[in-house]
């Protein structure tokens, strides 16, 4: 874009909304850098578009303060914030053609329209809109709507770009395309990216830092590897992809920790460091849960018994049961093929599960 | 038809299409004909009238002479029958003139539109403009109210509303005017207001402006349902994208409620004008001859006092040409076309 336009830090000191007796948020400490892509996640209810309405400036903090760039935003509409936010249903409007919508801020500005008009549609060139000036917003594909709305919200030239599950309504492939466009986006203009979503999968592969939410409260913050691999608690463990859990009650503590589950003593690694006779969850994740061929051993080794095999092309995941225990295994199509349906051993390493403490669970 | 065959089967077709004929042919098209036809003919003397008369005169004078012979002929039987013959032609002749000379013809022809005097045409035109100001008001004051009501989070508050609004309405309308016309009376409560903060009074009813209130009164639901019907459907995050890049709230309703609202704004105009201009009671009773007429009042006088149904059907046409204009204009001013409306 201009280039001029650059990411402001968004700090949020003990902000929290309540409404009447609802807690909606939190006290809430966080920072979010200037020009990162900031991710919320959590599921619906949680508290995460009433946060982003927060710093976008419709509602204000019951308590404490939201900065961005350092001021204090308090009492500032959202048309006073260097914010921009882009709507779930995008809220193009309707009536006006692609370019009148690009150039709405720029009017309220007071510019005159030959230059706002040569603005909005050196903008849609850069998102490849340029042919679509003056069509209707109806009259252009999903995409191409998503791509005008964000072109709407740069002409303002914000520091802070505020998205609001803005791909929920897409397709998958075109969910995933947008996906890459967005970081491209972002990375290009150098804008902080505030991205609210309860899709585990967009916060994953856009994110440079996720927050999950649950209950008006932060739970995590973290890369999306660490956030994967390295869940703090219970429910961003759930939360968070494809997890077999396992209630468990530590019998030896230390890093690697033994438990007692319903399928018997096993091993995995205990970083919160929770001492013997503990009552706890045993989680791992199913893609390193896998089927032993005979004679293979494993730090951990469990029987049960493969119910269905759903084949997903690049991987499989395969439904087994133990104990009357649900177990899912992922397994790459590596061309060995899955284990028939019957009686299987599987198995996983120690540090490849995680003990933690006993806690809220996502079924999601 | 035969998809309405193959939705509704044979007999409820046939049921359809009877009672849709019935409501087109009955109910629209044959009262608008019958009144198009009375306002274009009338009743007229029949040409060469003049000429009939001096004939029938002549004939007259030729009655009194044989009535002169007959007493000179008294006694000559043969010459008496004669006369009598003849006076029974000629009386026969004179009766068949005379119905020619006084039988009206009817006769086609734009004169009843002329029949409009100068104080007729001004009323007229009063009228219509009294009303176009009944709906601006209406709608300056029903705006606000439609989009605070659709504006409201839970459904029952704005339903709640709504029934409020209604329940004035489930009083019979001359009721609620003659409500209006003890409160506006030279003795009424407003005045006595008035007089308590020791201004003058109004003369509200002679005036005028009594008609003017009540009407906006009796006809402002159906600003408000139209308004609050379109109102409701916009979607609220478009207002917010406009505030959140930086419109100010008449911007805000200038670019995005206001052309979002626009079919409910047409038919809200329309029906109020239409129901203003054609109202009768509301004038009758608030002014009761204290004041200048309203148009109706004119074309009632036309057909029930004055007799004269053809200028009657003239005036409820002109009246209703005016009412189609508005209806166009709205429609092109406000860029609607019939099927937004019909929505």
């Amino acid at each position: 874009m201009t280039g001029q336009t650059i990411g402001m830090e968004i700090e949020l000191q003990r902000a929290s909304v309540r409404f009447n007796r609802f807690q909606a948020v939190q006290p809430t400490d966080l920072t979010i850098r200037a020009g990162e892509f900031f991710s919320i996640l959590g599921p619906s209810g949680c508290g995460k578009t009433t946060l982003l309405r927060m710093i976008s400036g419709f509602l204000e903090p019951t308590e404490g303060d939201v900065r961005i760039g350092g001021r204090s935003m308090l009492g500032l509409g959202p048309s006073d914030r260097p914010t921009a936010l882009i709507f779930q249903n995008l809220a193009l409007f309707p009536l006006m053609t692609v370019w009148e919508n690009v150039a709405f801020g720029l009017e309220m500005r007071g510019w005159p329209r030959a230059k706002r008009r040569a603005r909005a549609e050196e903008l849609l060139a850069t998102v490849a809109l340029a042919d679509h000036a003056g069509k209707l917003p109806d009259q252009l594909s999903g995409g191409q709507r998503q791509r005008a709305a964000i072109a709407r919200a740069l002409a303002v030239e914000p520091a802070v770009l505020l998205l609001d599950e803005p791909l929920s309504a897409l397709d998958l492939k075109l969910r995933q395309h947008m996906r890459a466009e967005l970081k491209q986006i972002q990375a290009r203009t150098g804008i902080t990216f505030v991205y609210i979503t309860h899709d585990q999968g967009e916060a994953l592969t856009m994110s440079d830092r996720v927050a999950v939410m649950n209950k008006g409260q932060i739970i995590q913050i973290g890369a999306p590897a660490r956030i994967y691999d390295h869940p703090g608690d219970s429910f961003v463990a759930t939360f968070v992809g494809e997890m077999n859990a396992l209630p468990c009650k530590l019998t030896e503590s230390g890093p690697i920790a033994q438990c007692e589950t319903p399928l018997g003593l096993l091993r995995a690694s205990n970083p919160n460091a929770l001492p013997a006779s503990s009552d706890a969850m045993l989680f791992i994740r199913p893609e390193r849960l896998r089927p032993l061929s005979p004679g293979e051993e494993a730090e951990n080794t469990l029987p049960a018994r493969v119910t269905r095999r759903d084949m997903e092309g690049a991987w499989s995941m395969i439904v087994t049961e133990a104990q009357g225990r649900k177990l899912l295994v992922n397994m790459p199509n590596d061309g060995r093929g899955a284990p028939p349906e019957g009686e299987v051993r599987l198995g996983f390493e120690a540090a490849e599960a995680l003990i933690l403490p006993k806690g809220e669970i996502s079924h999601d | 038809m035969t998809s309405l065959i193959r939705a509704f089967g044979g007999p409820l077709t046939c049921l359809i299409l009877f009672f849709s004929g019935v409501w087109v042919l009955g109910l629209i098209a044959a009262p608008q004909i019958i009144m198009i036809d009375k306002s274009l003919w009338r009743m007229e003397r029949p040409v060469g009238a003049a000429e009939l008369s001096v004939q029938i005169d002549g004939l007259y004078n030729r009655l009194d002479l044989l009535a002169l012979d007959r007493s000179t002929v008294a006694d000559q039987p043969e010459k008496l029958a004669a006369i009598d013959t003849e006076t029974s032609t000629i009386q026969a002749q004179i009766a068949d003139l005379e119905r020619a000379e006084t039988t009206p013809v009817k006769t086609y022809t734009l004169d009843n539109f002329r029949q409009m005097g100068a104080a007729h045409f001004a009323i007229f035109v009063r009228t219509i403009l009294a009303s176009l100001a009944v709906s601006a008001l209406a709608l300056v004051v029903c705006y606000p109210i439609a989009f605070a009501v659709a504006q409201l989070k839970t459904a029952r508050t704005a339903a709640l509303i709504m029934l409020m609004l209604v329940v004035p309405y489930a009083i019979n309308e001359l009721l609620r005017i003659f409500a209006w016309q003890m409160l506006l009376g030279p003795n009424g409560p407003v005045n006595a207001v008035l007089s308590a903060l020791g201004l003058p009074a109004v003369p509200f009813l002679e005036s005028g402006a009594g008609v003017f209130i009540a009407m906006v009164y009796a006809y402002i639901l159906f600003m408000v349902f139209p308004l609050y019907n379109v109102l409701e459907t916009l979607d609220k995050n478009q207002i917010e994208a406009a505030r959140d890049l930086g419109a100010p709230v008449w911007q805000i309703h200038r670019r995005v409620v206001i052309p979002h609202a626009r079919p409910g704004i047409a038919v809200g105009c329309i029906m109020t004008f239409m129901l203003s201009v054609g109202s009768y009671s509301v004038p009758y009773i608030m002014t009761r001859g204290t004041a200048a007429p309203w148009f109706t009042q004119l074309i009632y006088n036309r057909f029930f006092e004055a007799t004269n149904w053809n200028v009657g059907a003239a005036y409820a046409l002109s009246l209703l040409i005016v009412c189609m204009i508005f209806v166009f204009l709205m429609m092109r001013l406000l860029k609607v076309s019939l099927k937004d409306i019909a929505k």
